[in-house]
């Protein structure tokens, strides 16, 4: 049974891996000062985040269409897919999970797509698990009691520059009651279980780093670790250097997808990592 | 053009409209209008776009949604209406953008599946083509929300199944549709706070009135191309919101109170207005009616002069925004603490506060209660725990923030019910650092144990007025110098308060770290509080220095190093 994979650009799968397993990246759509583009064309992401905090109108994000979704199915099939997995940023935050939903209605029991829960390498991990698993020859059914759990052992968390970016994004309510905030803090967020919930803040850039190592600490044994930043490049080699992880896989750093950072500003730093079982 | 005649040449399109057969070409032009209507009203969606998940502006998302359906018809010539809808159905879903499109996009699926095999468009298939749009839409979403464009998409099958019983006529049919998205629409905020809160109705269920009366409009032969312009009761105009929306260069408010002499045309009165200034809004009430206008400084008389020649003016008000802007952030100003809500079986916080200033700090960052007090104030174990008996939890963290107060602290520890963790912190800005961490959901005593290990990351300097002679720690103090603690320690005596900051600041090895924070006392005026800010920006150009208003007496600065 041959499996294809579908996986969306918020997913954060650097490109080398998207090509040694051939995965379908569809693209979420990112508006800059009224121009939509594809997210990770058109601007590069080190160029948006340097001129994010200068633009006047506030870069917006969209799903892809259900109508991409279907192409891209019907192309997989037609080069020989038997059963598509489709992993998708979560439905809480999103709706590109729901665009991939009613795209795969047409396709029957032949498009399997799963809600990752997550963002970014949280939704990364999920698919490169599955990706490896395909290519070791697993059937359906193993590949999604293994997502399972690795999403349970899945943690992310950043810490953001600032609350604004976060809290002008309208998607998480409690960013808009701290508003009335009067220190100048920089939050600390984790997704979990779909949601961006809240870790309390930092004052400093080095408080927040001691909180990362911390966290990364006490969760134990890693499986995979990426580094997550927005245009904060040192700081997250210095951070992996600070941790030095005993790993089995590669630790990844990656500069975030637009279409993520867009609602986190620059200067974000953070991680996904996976625990090992 | 006059009402009567207007009225008659809509009576005459109407008839001419009821006599043709609504088959798949008519469909088309209904589609195009519902587009074209959207598109006009296009800005007045996304103004109101404020929930849950805007995924980019809904306006804008709704008419690129309804333009690939479009898109996909424009050039088709079939004749059934079966065919039609399943062709702009197709169109929408490859082009539905954001939530409300994706919604929208469900909404022709139904409607396509409604009229399938349909050779022209009959009041008994409209409306089941209704209920299967509401049907779809409602399963397009993960999880679906009242009080939004699935609401309306249902208020819309109702409205159509119950006219079904007086009329078999897909225009009369229509009618009542449009009318009732209208009242939908109006209702949405009841149903969903978060709109009421922000004082919209939903974004996605009115571009679907717009959407729907668009093709109305066409039918009645109303024009598509200016967008709608709106009276309001005059009780619902919001003047004070529109005071926290002027745009740069607009610098007068102008209200007039009128009796316009003839009936208003509004949209030639809005156009008009249009010319002069922003943020237009017009009310009636009772044969009166109000406008407001924002204009800059040479439009000001203008608005006055337009309106007195279209009848008589009973009031005029002028004010100059800038000047009225600044009296309100002044007012704006909280007395009122808000301080966090606590649910039982979360953490409480109490929190010991010298001043006003820190107490709201304390508050943004989700103390439960604050207890006044601080170092000639020391509050007793009874008001400690007056503070968190009445919380509706039993999970009580107490920061005393001051040496003098943990023991009173942990007394009230030791005489509630209650499980209370007294996490030690000796100064203000141990106080603060440790909120950082807090999380209210987690557990008493790893919440406790994470906070205790905050407070040794910030250092506290303090300065105050020497009230009396004194030799401590080697430091000679006289009376009425100015002292400086660092650490609770007292470390130097100077003659000022900028000379004492910057010689703590030193001591403290303030050149080593990231964030210099000062608490400026009740006691410092502002204009000296901000001169010693500067010169120690100045001193410390690699330290971020931010100024805060802490309002504690006796201590003109309270500094914390981080």
């Amino acid at each position: 049974m041959k499996i294809g994979l579908v996986t969306d650009s918020t997913s954060d799968v650097p490109a080398s891996l998207v090509e040694k397993y051939q995965i379908e990246v569809v693209p979420a759509i990112l508006v800059v000062e009224g121009q939509s583009c594809a997210d990770g064309e058109g601007i590069s992401r080190r160029e948006f985040y340097s001129r994010l905090p200068g633009m006047s109108v506030p870069p917006t994000t969209a799903s892809p269409s259900a109508g991409s979704f279907v192409e891209r199915y019907e192309k997989m099939l037609r080069a020989g897919a038997e059963q598509i997995l489709s992993i998708h940023a979560s439905s809480s935050l999103s709706g590109i999970f729901n665009a991939a939903r009613l795209a795969a209605e047409s396709f029957g029991e032949r498009v399997r797509v799963l809600d990752s829960g997550q963002l970014s390498l949280g939704s990364g991990f999920q698919v490169l698990s599955a990706a490896e698993a395909i290519a070791r020859g697993a059937l359906l059914d193993e590949i999604l009691a293994l997502l399972e759990s690795v999403q349970a052992r899945i943690r992310v968390i950043a810490l953001l520059d600032t609350l604004e970016y976060l809290r002008r994004s309208g998607r998480v309510s409690w960013a808009k009651a701290m508003l009335g905030g009067f220190l100048d803090l920089k939050p600390m967020i984790e997704l979990k279980s779909g949601r961006v919930e809240k870790m309390g803040a930092a004052r400093t850039a080095r408080q927040g780093k001691e909180r990362l190592l911390g966290l990364l600490r006490e969760t134990g044994t890693l499986e995979r670790l990426a580094v997550l930043h927005t245009n904060a490049e040192g700081r997250a080699r210095q951070l992996l250097a600070e941790l030095n992880p005993a790993l089995s896989t590669e630790p990844l750093i990656v500069n975030v997808t637009t279409a993520i950072g867009a609602h986190l500003g620059p200067n974000g730093l953070g991680f996904a990592a996976v625990k090992a079982e | 053009m006059s009402v009567d005649s207007a009225g008659a040449a809509r009576a005459k399109r109407l008839k001419q409209m009821q006599s043709l057969p609504f088959d798949g070409q008519a469909f088309k032009r209904l589609v195009e209008a519902g587009l074209v209507w959207l598109r006009t009203n296009q800005q007045i969606v996304n103004a109101l776009n404020v929930f849950p998940v805007p995924d980019g502006d809904t306006g804008t998302n709704m008419v690129l949604t309804m333009q690939s359906a479009y898109d996909e018809i424009r050039d088709l010539g079939h004749r059934e209406v079966g065919q039609m809808a399943a062709a702009v159905s197709q169109g929408a879903l490859m082009g539905a953008r954001g939530n409300s499109g994706v919604i929208l996009s469900q909404i022709w699926r139904g409607i396509a599946r409604g009229l399938q095999d349909e050779e022209v468009l009959t009041g008994p298939n409209l409306a089941r083509a209704l209920a299967d749009a509401r049907d779809t839409a409602y399963k397009g979403v993960v999880r679906p929300v009242e009080g939004t464009i699935l609401t309306v998409a249902k208020d819309v099958a109702a409205a159509a199944e119950a006219a079904l019983q007086e009329t078999q006529d897909p225009i009369e049919i229509l009618e009542k549709v449009v009318a009732a998205a209208d009242v939908s629409v109006e209702h949405t905020p009841e149903l969903l706070p978060v709109l009421k809160q922000a004082g919209v109705v939903d974004s996605g269920g009115k571009g679907l009135f717009f959407v729907l009366d668009g093709m109305l409009r066409y039918i009645y032969g109303d024009p598509l191309n200016e967008p709608l312009a709106s009276v309001q009761p005059i009780a619902a105009m919001d003047l004070e919101k529109a005071m926290h929306e002027v745009e740069p260069g607009q610098d007068f408010e102008v209200v007039v109170d009128f009796h316009p002499a003839e009936e208003l045309d509004l949209q030639k009165f809005y156009g008009e207005l249009e010319k002069m200034g922003t943020s237009i809004q017009v009310g009636e009430g009772d044969g009166m009616y109000r406008m407001h206008i924002h204009v800059p400084t040479e439009n000001r008389y203008k608005p006055i002069d337009y309106i007195m020649g279209m009848g008589t003016i009973t009031k005029v008000a002028i004010e100059n925004l800038l000047a009225q802007m600044d009296e309100i952030n002044r007012q704006s100003e909280p007395d009122r603490l808000e301080l966090a809500n606590i649910e039982p079986g979360q953490i409480a916080v109490v929190t010991v506060s010298p001043g006003p200033g820190i107490s709201r700090i304390f508050a943004s960052l989700g103390a439960a209660a604050i207890v006044e007090g601080g170092q000639t104030m020391n509050p007793s174990t009874q008001e400690i725990l007056a503070a968190f008996e009445n919380l509706p939890t039993d999970k009580v963290i107490i920061l005393p923030n001051n040496k003098n107060i943990i023991l009173a602290a942990e007394a009230a520890r030791d005489v509630t019910v209650k499980s209370v963790v007294v996490v030690p912190s000796r100064t203000i800005p141990q106080g603060l650092s440790a909120m950082l961490v807090l999380n209210p959901d987690g557990e008493l005593e790893a919440v406790a144990e994470k906070m205790i290990k905050s407070l040794g990351s910030v250092k506290t300097g303090e300065v105050t007025t020497a009230t009396r002679a004194v030799e401590i720690d080697g430091v000679a103090v006289e009376h009425g110098q100015v002292i400086a603690l660092l650490d609770g320690k007292l470390v130097l005596a100077a003659s000022t308060v900028d000379e004492a900051c910057l010689s703590l600041l030193e001591k403290a090895q303030a050149e080593e770290y990231e964030l210099i924070t000062l608490y400026i006392g009740a006691d410092l005026p502002r204009a000296e509080a901000n001169r010693v800010a500067d010169i120690v920006r100045e001193k410390y150009p690699e330290q971020e220095v931010e100024v805060q208003d802490g309002g504690q007496p006796h201590y003109q600065l309270i500094i914390s190093i981080e």
